[in-house]
């Protein structure tokens, strides 16, 4: 049986016991630096006596603290003559020891605790004993509330993954630049739609500093959740989502409009707030991601509930509010003539079309009003 | 204090049926803050020899009408009335009781002469449209009572002749109000009598006597954005109510049968003569746009250019005085207004985007959902003979009122990318086949200005 070494570096191998040694986060390069310099032989040995690493997981997944497992039995808990001692308040002084058997598997034996160990989604109780799989890269264990991962010695290890693939990355500022000068061209283009001409730059100019104002704000807000638990803030990658979801949204304002004009078609203005919660949903998908890089699908599931559970609110306040599923009552974006295409009707046709309101309202009238309805019916009263 | 507020209400409800007459159109009349100096007024006001003489005679005849809620003994509303036949028929407003004419699982009706004695009272008849009750004491078995007699049709009275309105302002008790015979109202849908003199709430349903004391109308509105400008429905209807419901079985249920049979007939006669009367020409220099004569609908116009070389609009806004009192709204009248828009300076995307606006800024619920349902619309674009329009019709469906809507028609014209006029057509309380036949007069009056 070894001891444990508090500190970080080398230790000579001891061939009855276990040799553990802990490193700070920077041990690879100094390890890496000191190994050149080792005698290749020397360095052949201690390889082949590392049997297995033991890292502790932090709560957002990065490594904290690695253990270098030179030889079984490995004991683990908080008292001091532990191989590994963790210092959670919720690991016993002997939590539980890892032991090789005479077939080479890893078996791992719990000691005296209260919480147990947990191998995957197994919890294994005090004194009870169970074999690690031998074939895994690695092994996900929780003893109290320390995550640990054992990875050995003759697992396979994983192949490297590409910096491209790596889902959050910050970006390039010329596009950003580009979509940024976009959106404040489109902005400026709502005010001067919105403003007469003696009154447009004053528009312009809040308009662009409530815009630049929301941006910081927003953008800062999330980079400072980012910053919080990937110690990392992506500002520039906060951005860029904000400004395509906004470009978006502007185009929505205006696209959906355009064509249910153009084509007398009063549903896609009466239902463009689904495209407005769909954009909403991928923005914030973008945006958690940065937040919680590690749990992708988790995050789509969570933003895609999220933007159906909002437009099935929405549908369902519809409905309550105005007896229809659609936001708008009628289209009223009205553009140039010659943006029209749809043909006009004659007078008698549309007044025909009229006819099936009759049974729609008559069974309306004769439904008792919901107590939304009377509510409505009261604020709008009350506004007179 | 709640008296007096439920009062004035009252008056300020049947103001609505005659706004428009000032130079402001179409605001929604409120009680004036002055209005108990002006009751004051009224009540301490010298007293001629005539009206002691006119009050002297009709005194017993004269009643006050109270609304009380039943088994709690607390008055609702109070009105006015008089005795019409020895059997003990009285006339007064329907406003005046039409709680219990519609409610009455909750209210009873008590009458109270002038000598305080009090009764209970039945429903025999109404005239919603001319807002008249035919009621009859219930306690009139082996009673005769004084009668105010009717002055004859075939004796009109002359323009500013002396009449007396008579009945209990505010509760605070039996009152005569001298004032002066003008005629009968311009541009009401309905005749009612101009009377110069002050009326206050609470006098609702009471007479007008000549000076005879013959009852030459009954009191019924006020204007409360003038100075004594009242109003009185002829006797006339209140002869033809009486002789028809002299021996009617008294109403026991709600009234809404009664209601709504009476507001069919107003709808057909209005939708009739609105669309027999045609329009106005010359109404725009490019377009022909609907705009009514001033038969039984006034219209006012207004001139907006802009302060900030934005959108110049003209505007025009045509409204009835007569609305029909229908309990606790007001139904049976047709309103049309349209804006002319002038973008030249804005250019053609921001002239479509404040034209939109303009289009999408319209108020559409009228009532409360306990009275009408929420507004359904058909839309698409029309021809007028090679003029392209949006059009917009929306409905609503009375919940009491079977098979009567409200109607609201957007139109905006669609030829020019820097101008175009906008008109809405409103009409309240119309049967569904009217609602398509105004609707179609409405579109159908659109068109290119004759060259």
């Amino acid at each position: 049986m070894g001891e444990a070494v508090g500190l970080p570096g080398d230790r000579p191998d001891d061939a009855d016991g276990a040799a553990v040694a802990p490193h700070p986060r920077s041990f690879d390069s100094e390890r890496n630096a000191e190994s050149h310099h080792e005698p290749a032989a020397q360095r052949a040995t201690r390889r082949r006596a590392t049997r297995a690493l033991l890292e502790v997981i932090d709560r957002d997944g990065h490594v904290r603290q690695v253990w270098t497992v030179q030889g079984w039995p490995a004991r683990i808990g908080r008292a001091l003559d532990n191989d590994v001692v963790l210092t959670d308040p919720h690991v016993a002084p002997h939590h539980f020891t890892l032991t090789q058997d005479e077939q080479g598997g890893l078996a791992l034996e719990v000691g005296d605790t209260v919480n147990g160990v947990s191998i995957g989604p197994h919890r294994i109780a005090a004194g009870a004993r169970s074999l690690l799989p031998r074939d895994a890269a690695s092994v996900d264990l929780v003893a109290g509330r320390s995550r640990l991962r054992l990875r050995l010695a003759d697992a396979p290890v994983a192949a490297e993954m590409p910096l491209a693939g790596i889902a959050v990355q910050d970006s390039r500022i010329l596009p950003s630049l580009a979509i940024g000068l976009v959106l404040l061209g489109g902005i400026a283009f709502n005010s001067y739609l919105d403003s007469d001409p003696d009154t447009f730059s004053r528009l312009a100019g809040y308009a662009l500093l409530a815009a630049l104002s929301a941006t910081a704000i927003w953008c800062g807000a999330w980079a400072l959740l980012s910053k919080t638990i990937t110690r990392q803030s992506h500002f520039s990658w906060h951005l860029r989502v904000f400004m395509v979801a906004g470009l978006t949204l502007l185009a929505l304002s205006a696209i959906p409009g355009l064509l249910a004009f153009s084509l007398s078609w009063p549903w896609l203005t009466d239902f463009s707030f689904i495209a407005t919660y769909a954009v909403g949903a991928t923005a914030l998908y973008f945006h958690l991601l940065a937040v919680e890089p590690a749990r992708p699908k988790l995050l789509r599931w969570v933003v895609a509930i999220g933007a159906v559970v909002g437009i099935a609110l929405t549908l369902w306040f519809n409905v309550q509010r105005t007896s229809r599923v659609g936001e708008e009552l009628y289209m009223s974006h009205l553009f140039p003539p010659k943006l029209r295409l749809a043909q006009p009707l004659a007078t008698d046709r549309f007044i025909a079309e009229l006819a099936p309101l009759r049974a729609l309202l008559d069974k309306k009238a004769k439904e008792a009003p919901s107590a939304e309805e009377i509510g409505a019916s009261k604020d709008e009263d009350d506004d007179e | 204090m709640k008296l007096v507020h439920r009062c004035a209400v009252a008056v300020s409800v049947l103001a609505l049926a005659c706004t428009a007459v000032a130079a402001q159109p179409a605001a929604p009349a409120r009680p004036a803050p002055s209005e108990a100096a002006a009751v004051a007024d009224a009540a301490s006001a010298p007293v001629s020899f005539s009206a002691r003489k006119v009050y002297e005679q009709a005194r017993t005849q004269l009643v006050q009408i109270r609304t009380v809620l039943k088994g709690r003994g607390s008055q609702t509303s109070v009105g006015s009335g008089f005795f019409v036949s020895a059997e003990g028929h009285i006339v007064t407003n329907f406003h005046v009781v039409s709680q219990a004419a519609l409610k009455p699982d909750y209210h009873d009706l008590v009458y109270v002469t002038a000598d305080g004695r009090e009764a209970p009272l039945q429903i025999l008849q109404l005239d919603v449209l001319h807002d008249l009750a035919l009621l009859k004491a219930a306690d009139a078995a082996g009673r005769s009572f004084d009668v105010l007699p009717f002055r004859p049709e075939a004796r009109p009275l002359s323009q500013g002749e002396r009449i007396y309105s008579l009945g209990n302002p505010l509760d605070v008790g039996f009152a005569v109000a001298e004032g002066t015979y003008n005629g009968v109202v311009r541009r009401g849908f309905y005749p009612q009598i101009f009377f110069g003199g002050a009326l206050s709430a609470g006098m609702s349903g009471g007479p007008a006597l000549d000076q005879e004391g013959r009852v030459v109308g009954i009191n019924v509105a006020r204007r409360v954005d003038g100075e004594q400008v009242s109003f009185l429905v002829p006797a006339a209807y209140a002869v033809k109510l009486l002789a028809g419901g002299r021996a009617a079985a008294p109403l026991t249920t709600a009234a809404y049968d009664v209601l709504t049979t009476q507001l069919m007939a107003h709808q057909n006669a209005l939708a009739d003569r609105f669309i027999e009367q045609g329009w106005k020409t010359a109404t725009h220099p490019r377009y022909r746009v609907p705009v009514p004569p001033d038969v039984f609908m006034r219209c006012w116009g207004s001139s907006e250019p802009s302060r900030t070389g934005g959108l110049d609009v003209e505007r025009s806004d045509c409204a009835m005085d007569t609305r029909i009192f229908a309990g606790d709204f007001s139904i049976g009248t047709i309103a049309l207004r349209h804006e002319s828009y002038d973008g030249s300076r804005l250019g053609a995307l921001r002239f479509a985007a404040r034209y939109s606006q303009s289009f999408r800024n319209e108020r559409f619920v009228r009532l409360a959902a306990e009275y009408q349902t929420k507004p359904q619309c058909h839309e698409d674009f029309v021809d007028r003979a090679g003029l392209p329009l949006r059009a917009v019709i929306c409905m609503r469906a009375y919940k009491k009122l079977p098979q009567l809507y409200d109607l609201t028609v957007l139109v905006a014209t669609l030829d020019q990318s820097q101008a175009g006029v906008q008109g809405r057509l409103d009409a309240e309380g119309f049967s569904f086949e009217n609602a398509q036949r105004l609707s179609r007069h409405y579109i159908e009056a659109y068109g290119w200005a004759k060259q």
